[in-house]
């Protein structure tokens, strides 16, 4: 009796091992997965894949908030350097407190700039300063063009604080470029209004 | 010796399970890689956020989100703030965007679900990479074509190794979508220009500390000079420090 069925499911273990040796061969030669899952990735030994640390943008269970990225504290100051000191509608002081251009407009300042421009002003203002950017399109208000009388009037400085704080609808910059980045894109807004 | 029987039983078992489990062995063995457990992990996000739509369509640059890319180590998911800064406007209304209103008015986060993962002991520092004009989609795949994101690359140990060791095969370089900075070229600026491979160096000259002392000084504070592309190191320290 055992031998007769042990014979007769050799030939189905044959299929499954075929189907299995198939798909086999699917994955590896594919080398790519060729579905999409939502599940976690399988960790077939996590040895110390996940520890126990404050990682960047990770919550935590340590704060009420779980956040372990923490808000700046009030008094302190960032290592890099000092934050913005002015407000947004603060740019009659923009002069005085933020002075001269520091940089030189040299060809890497001007690259710099115009690479800064591209990728963080251009979605309104659009790559040639002109304004009708592409989130324009999608609805948010048409900045002025850079490369009008108003803006060639106005200073370094005021650039720089409309730049750092922002001005009306405009959000301002100081968290996406530091100072120097800022100070280079004014140069190329500069450029920029030369050429006109 | 041993009866018929026992015999046959013997064979019969040896048949069934050495295929099986020779079978089971190899579909771990190579079934549990990387590009194969982890390729194509695509979870829904809190917030449908199409990246086709607002870098592939609109042309948002990857640094205009992921803004300390190229100056730390870890690439951020961006702040609230930064959706605001269109969503104020764009699209105020939308049902989609409910949660990032609600996180921009009392400030709790949103709880965005993490797809690239490297294990805790691997330090994989994004700044350097994308000073030497390694394009996001290396590693990351075509993200602006991508409406939900899945991870396209494996990101396991022999797939780094590989790519630091023939850089020329494997490095997307710079494209202008990604926004990175690829410096001067010949007095001007070109976002399209193409990164070029430094020489290839061999293996067997010492490696550590040779890509530090070959970054150019900035002449401005704070603006990373790009480098040229090369080789990476293959010390166990550069990673695993």
């Amino acid at each position: 009796m055992e031998q007769e069925k042990s014979k007769k499911s050799i030939p189905f273990i044959k299929i499954i091992i075929g189907v299995a040796l198939l798909g086999f061969a699917v994955v590896v030669v594919s080398g790519n997965k060729m579905w999409y899952s939502e599940d976690r990735p399988i960790e077939i030994l996590s040895d110390m894949d996940n520890q126990f640390k404050a990682k960047p943008q990770v919550g935590s269970t340590f704060f009420a908030d779980r956040a372990a990225s923490r808000p700046v504290i009030e008094i302190t100051v960032p290592r890099d350097g000092i934050s913005y000191p002015l407000e947004k509608p603060d740019f009659e002081r923009a002069d005085s407190v933020i002075g001269q251009n520091p940089l030189q407009a040299s060809d890497f300042v001007l690259a710099r700039g115009q690479n800064r421009f591209e990728a963080l002003c251009a979605p309104c203002h659009n790559a040639d300063g002109k304004g009708n950017g592409k989130v324009v399109e999608k609805g948010f208000q048409n900045p002025p063009s850079l490369l009008d009388e108003h803006a060639v009037g106005l200073s370094d400085a005021h650039i720089f604080h409309i730049i750092s704080a922002g001005q009306n609808i405009m959000p301002g910059y100081a968290d996406k470029l530091n100072m120097n980045d800022r100070w280079t894109v004014v140069h190329y807004i500069r450029s920029m209004q030369a050429k006109r | 010796m041993f009866t018929k029987e026992f015999d046959t039983r013997v064979k019969t078992t040896v048949k069934v399970i050495v295929p099986v489990v020779g079978v089971i062995v190899l579909l771990v063995f190579f079934g549990f890689r990387n590009t194969v457990t982890d390729v194509g992990y695509r979870p829904q996000q809190p917030v449908p956020f199409s990246h086709k739509l607002h870098a592939g369509q609109l042309g948002v640059k990857c640094v205009y989100c992921h803004t300390s890319v190229e100056t730390s180590a870890h690439s951020p998911v961006p702040s609230t703030s930064t959706c605001m800064n269109c969503h104020s406007l764009v699209k105020s209304e939308s049902p989609k965007l409910k949660l990032v209103r609600e996180s921009a008015e009392k400030g709790t986060p949103i709880e965005w679900v993490r797809i690239h993962k490297l294990p805790d002991y691997a330090h994989f520092n994004h700044s350097r990479h994308i000073r030497a004009q390694i394009d996001c989609a290396s590693c990351h795949g075509k993200i602006e074509e991508m409406g939900v994101v899945a991870q396209n690359k494996p990101l396991s140990m022999g797939w780094c190794i590989d790519c630091h060791r023939n850089p020329s095969e494997f490095i997307i370089p710079a494209r202008p979508i990604s926004g990175i900075f690829t410096g001067v070229k010949a007095g001007k600026y070109d976002s399209t220009a193409k990164a070029v491979l430094s020489p290839v160096k061999a293996l067997t000259e010492p490696q550590f500390g040779m890509w530090e002392s070959e970054v150019p000084k900035s002449e401005v504070p704070g603006i990373p000079v790009p480098k040229h592309p090369g080789i990476g190191p293959e010390n166990c320290s550069s990673c695993h420090h």
